[in-house]
């Protein structure tokens, strides 16, 4: 293998691919970094096997050379030296090729550095994209499904499936839910007509992959194609490739655990609703549950907490609507925080069905986001 | 000196910090003294909430849990500060340790109030001397103003602190009961909240005068147990002792066994483990107690013992929960030596009424089946009073013996 | 590095059962590797891995020469998960990367392979742990644990592996693995001789009560001849001294027994059979002192002296009998 390239570009390409890369590792050759040339370019390659990134450099974009002199080969480098080294080197240029015994000689000005390296074929050979089993979305709109989902996923490995984001395709909708038993969120986006083809079964994905791709994904990315083989998800922007393992397992059936009726609903202000229960949640947060209390009144709310030992509050919050029975519920003030906060209609509308049974939440005028708490029982 | 004190009786302090907190912060930072400070949860933010304050701010009617804007309204020059628990923390180790040198008979009840008892205490001095001689050292070392109420009883010498503040000492005598505490609202008194007062209230009850006077079969039917003690509070009689340990106490159940010989059988060593979080979840329930923290103790065959613990998500009291994390305790420390001894504890105690248990999207329909006898049962309790329904106690548990005196503390604290 | 073919003529009971299972495509969720150390297990196991993932088998075989043959064998394939104790233990930290690892689906594809070395180390709870997660049948995964003593784990655990009994070592293979392990040549064929398991026989390297004895042993036959009026005092004052029970005589004995064996050996000219290899020139010196039936009769006794030991007749009474008996 043999390539000279810019400096800047395999600087930037190794930010991103290090991301992935731990410094502790499953299998020996994960410590390392891949790199491959082809004609078309420089591929790098990180992973922490959980999670792994690809970048790609092009022999040319827009007009500018990025790489010439091209061989093409692989192999795997110590991840410990090899960014250190590049950052440091004198010039723009940079010279870099491998010998047949894995050995990387890297030259800039009058600098030459011998790296040990190792056989490429020892990395593990990811997916690659399926086109007939792929789609585009906008990064701004998977950016949003996630941030509307993933908090929800839980973080004790107690039931390990629900610590991922549970994505499928029905009725050609695409529907991510996440639940952590207590609270559940779920969005759904109709798919275009052109995004109609795809298929996948139920996948679930890992709630730290999918934070960690929200990092990734720039501003500056268009599009995403999203891709999902037997094993792994694959998102790719422009240059960048992210790979997540999946959860092994089934997702739990949620949609029959959401109650379709409802004996009481309220319509309210998001955002006042929001406030209210996190300033009652300033004297809840000193009990363990972080518990407040919601009683509805005629076309107001009463929002309240009470620790012993600290204070006790109560706050008044108007409706929009109340209808149906009079009730009273206690919840994690927590959750509800998180759900409200995801929301940016005006208004919010809780179906209620019983102090002991879930209730959901959805923004109005938007069918697309559903977010469902179970309260807690008091003694 | 011992002429100030009673023959047959007792001599009870209970000293109260005053605006604790904020005390601390100016012990502190002397720079905030005679100024307006309050600690708030969120300062940084316009819709904190008042936590607590300085008297100087008290003065101008800042109060506990009044939003941070009000208070900044009613007295715009005050220093808003956050919580610093680790401080507080800090000095109320400080003050219950001088506070321990005039006697072993300190009960403390929270981070900044305690009894003492210092009946045996005569040749200190007088109590009124004591007394003031705590309060100047309370100041003078750790710059820390406290009221002291002086009674013959715990009851009477928290009423007693409550009244001049701050720095104040308050002596309650029995005989001047009808002029210094029957007078005050029912609401005054300690161990009456919000709720309570109501109720008391609808009984026409709003003196703690009325209270003495009213009717003990009544306060039965409508208050409970309770009404009678709160009633006999009122009379002054009040016989909880001050008890150091109280506060370890409750906080753990614990059973331990000595195996029949030393040994590595796993069996057996699982079948004790078994046994154990079987006695210590029957008690557990029979008190109405939960607990967060598991700790498992191992004596080896050589009498080398080690205690490990771990604190848990959610609170626990059933025998399978709790053994299944001493099994886990187990298999992660120990090292394989022959064992003599195990003991299981559940630390972390607190009232089952004080907790509330988060339903969970996949089991919550299995409560639902006493949804409906919960609500009967709670409307029925506002009309006719708690004593209504009792829950029933399955007769076969065993009391465990060994344990008895702790139980026997144990309830004596719950029943206060 | 073991090949299959060696792996079947050290182990051919296990190794046809697996071969069996390939070509029948009965491959089970779990098997527990039992036998003493030594006999192969880790080899075996990863031939398993390799034969699983292997993308261009021959039969039963893995080909070793694909990426997947030899990523198993580097310890890089990213979907078998290898786990040995870390010091005296299998750690926590340990066991909760691997439930941990229970919860993704493999990185590659979707059969996993868990080895689990020295697995009665493992905690019932993850050893439980690990068999329910490999009952789901839907899973692409096997488990291979490995033991040196299968009844050290729970009979449930047991119960749920196909279990694969590994047989001793035969002499020859102690004897290689002996001096695979750096002992000399020499030593190795006395080793096996005396000690039929590897851990024990490579222990016999480090131990100077069994150097001193075999010194012993060599002082005693050379006292036979030279000064045979000093070897009931020898064999009452150092013999028995060294010898302290019945097992470290048997051990004596064993000692002596493989001496009059190598006699025979010298006098029917088979050098290969001989045991004492160090001492091949007294070995020639006394042979011809002693006619082949001698020898015979004194192989006799010695045998009948061991089992007199067992019989529990006093050491000393059967020492001093068999000294004045070689004597003859």
């Amino acid at each position: 293998m043999k390539f000279t390239i810019q400096r800047d570009q395999l600087i930037d390409s190794l930010q991103h691919v290090m991301k992935a890369i731990s410094p502790r590792v499953a299998i020996p050759i994960l410590t390392g970094i891949k790199i491959e040339a082809t004609k078309e370019g420089i591929k790098l390659t990180g992973s922490d096997s959980d999670i792994s990134i690809e970048s790609f450099i092009p022999v040319e974009e827009d007009g500018l050379v990025y790489v010439e002199n091209i061989e093409p080969g692989a192999i795997v480098v110590q991840a410990k030296y090899f960014p250190d080294i590049i950052r440091k080197l004198p010039l723009k240029t940079i010279e870099i090729q491998t010998d047949d015994n894995y050995q990387m000689t890297i030259l800039s000005g009058g600098s030459e550095f011998h790296l040990n390296g190792q056989d490429a074929e020892e990395y593990p050979h990811l997916p690659v994209l399926h086109t007939d089993n792929s789609f585009e979305i906008k990064h701004d709109l998977l950016k949003e499904m996630i941030k509307q989902t993933v908090f929800a996923v839980s973080t004790v490995e107690t039931r390990p499936i629900l610590t991922g984001v549970n994505m499928k395709v029905i009725d050609g909708k695409l529907n991510f839910v996440a639940t952590d038993s207590h609270r559940l969120a779920s969005r759904v986006l109709p798919l275009s007509e052109e995004q109609k083809h795809v298929n996948f079964e139920s996948i679930v994905v890992p709630g730290k992959s999918l934070a960690e791709l929200n990092k990734i994904i720039e501003e500056n990315d268009e599009t995403v194609t999203m891709s999902v083989s037997d094993n792994q998800i694959l998102f790719q922007t422009k240059n960048i490739y992210f790979l997540s393992r999946l959860l092994d397992g089934n997702y739990p059936e949620t949609d029959r655990l959401i109650p379709d009726q409802s004996k009481t609903v309220v319509k309210t202000k998001t955002k006042a609703l929001l406030q209210a229960i996190d300033r009652a949640s300033l004297l809840a947060k000193e009990n363990r549950n972080n518990v407040v209390k919601l009683e509805t009144k005629d076309q107001h709310l009463e929002i309240s907490s009470n620790t012993p030992e600290v204070g006790q509050v109560t706050e008044d919050v108007v409706t929009e609507s109340t209808e149906g029975e009079s009730l009273k519920i206690s919840f994690s003030a927590k959750y509800m925080i998180d759900a409200l906060r995801i929301i940016e209609e005006e208004y919010v509308s809780i179906y209620f069905t019983g102090a002991m049974r879930p209730f959901v939440i959805r923004p109005d005028q938007n069918d697309q986001i559903l977010q469902l708490i179970l309260p807690v029982r008091t003694y | 000196m011992s002429k100030w004190y009673p023959k047959n009786g007792r001599v009870i302090f209970h000293v109260d910090m005053n605006s604790f907190y904020a005390s601390v912060e100016m012990a502190y930072d002397p720079s905030l003294k005679t100024k307006a400070i309050a600690i708030a949860g969120n300062p940084e933010e316009r819709r904190g909430i008042i936590v607590t304050s300085s008297y100087e701010a008290r003065a101008k009617g800042v109060k506990t849990t009044m939003p941070l804007w009000q208070a900044r309204r009613l007295c715009p020059e005050l220093i808003v500060l956050p919580p610093n628990f680790e401080r507080y923390r800090k000095m109320s180790r400080e003050l219950f340790k001088i506070m321990a040198e005039i006697t072993d008979l300190v009960q403390p009840v929270s981070i900044d109030e305690g009894y003492i008892d210092v009946t045996d205490c005569s040749h200190l001095g007088s109590p009124i001397e004591i007394a003031s001689q705590l309060q100047q050292r309370l100041k003078a070392e750790l710059d820390l103003p406290c009221s002291i109420g002086i009674a013959p009883n715990k009851f009477l010498a928290k009423m007693g602190s409550d009244m001049k503040k701050p720095m104040g000492i308050t002596i309650i005598r029995k005989r001047e009961l009808k002029d210094v505490l029957w007078p005050l609202d029912i609401g005054e008194m300690h161990g009456v909240g919000e709720k309570t007062k109501a109720k008391f209230n609808d009984q026409n009850i709003y003196t703690i005068q009325d209270l003495v006077d009213a009717d003990p079969y009544l306060l039965k039917r409508v208050f409970g147990v309770n009404g009678v003690r709160l009633q006999q509070k009122a009379k002054g009689e009040d016989k909880r002792p001050v008890d150091p340990d109280a506060v370890f106490e409750f906080k753990s159940i614990g059973n331990s066994e000595t195996l029949p010989e030393d040994t590595v059988e796993e069996a057996t060593i699982l079948g004790l483990l078994r046994k154990l979080s079987k006695k210590v979840s029957e008690r557990l329930i029979r008190k109405e107690v939960v607990g967060q923290t598991v700790q498992l103790m191992i004596r080896y065959y050589d009498r080398k013992t080690i205690t490990r613990s771990i604190t848990l998500a959610k609170f626990l009291h059933q025998e399978q929960a709790i053994y299944q994390v001493a099994v886990d305790l187990f298999e992660t420390h120990w090292n394989n030596e022959p064992i003599r001894l195990l003991g299981v504890t559940v630390q972390g105690l607190v009232d089952k009424s004080e907790i509330v248990e988060q339903l969970d999207l996949f089991h919550y329909q299995e409560m639902l089946k006493d949804e409906g006898l919960q609500r009967t049962i709670d409307q029925l309790t506002e009309r006719y009073g708690k004593t209504t329904f009792k829950k029933l106690q399955s007769t076969t548990e065993q009391q465990p013996r060994t344990s008895f005196q702790k139980d026997f503390l144990d309830d004596y604290r719950t029943s206060k | 590095m073991k090949t299959w073919t060696s792996l079947k003529e050290d182990q051919p009971v296990v190794m046809k059962m697996i071969e069996r299972m390939i070509k029948d495509d009965r491959m089970a969720h779990a098997y527990l590797l039992h036998g003493d150390p030594g006999t192969g297990k880790q080899a075996i196991a990863l031939h398993l891995a390799m034969r699983i993932f292997c993308k261009s088998p021959h039969g039963a075989e893995p080909c070793k020469t694909c990426t997947d043959c030899r990523r198993v064998e580097s310890g890089n394939h990213p979907d078998l998960h290898w786990l040995k104790p870390e010091g005296a233990s299998i750690k926590k930290e340990q066991i909760q990367d691997l439930q941990r690892e229970f919860t993704y689906q493999g990185l590659e594809s979707n059969k996993k392979v868990y080895v689990i070395e020295n697995s009665d180390k493992m905690t019932t709870n993850a050893a439980n742990r690990l068999l329910k997660f490999l009952e789901e049948p839907s899973r692409e995964t096997t488990a291979i644990l490995l033991t040196d003593n299968q009844y050290r784990l729970l009979d449930t655990i047991r119960s749920r592996c196909q279990l694969l009994a590994l047989r001793p070592l035969s002499p020859k293979a102690l004897e290689a693995a002996l001096i695979n392990e750096g002992i000399s040549p020499h030593n190795a064929r006395l080793f096996q001789a005396i000690a039929p398991q590897l851990e024990q026989a490579k222990a016999l390297d480090q131990d100077t009560w069994f150097a001193d004895a075999r010194k012993l042993m060599v002082q005693l036959v050379s006292m036979l001849h030279s000064r045979s009026n000093e070897s009931l005092f020898f064999v009452e004052k150092q013999w028995m001294e060294h010898f302290k029970d019945r097992e470290q005589l048997k051990i004596g004995l064993n000692l002596l027994l493989h001496w009059f064996k190598d006699l025979i050996y010298i006098q029917i000219e088979d050098n290969a059979s001989l045991v004492m290899l160090d001492y091949k020139e007294q070995l020639e010196q006394q042979a011809f002192r002693y006619t082949k039936q001698q020898l015979t009769t004194i192989l006799e006794t010695i045998t009948h002296a061991v089992r007199k030991l067992d019989q529990n007749v006093h050491p000393t009474l059967v020492m001093e009998q068999l000294t004045l008996q070689m004597q003859r």
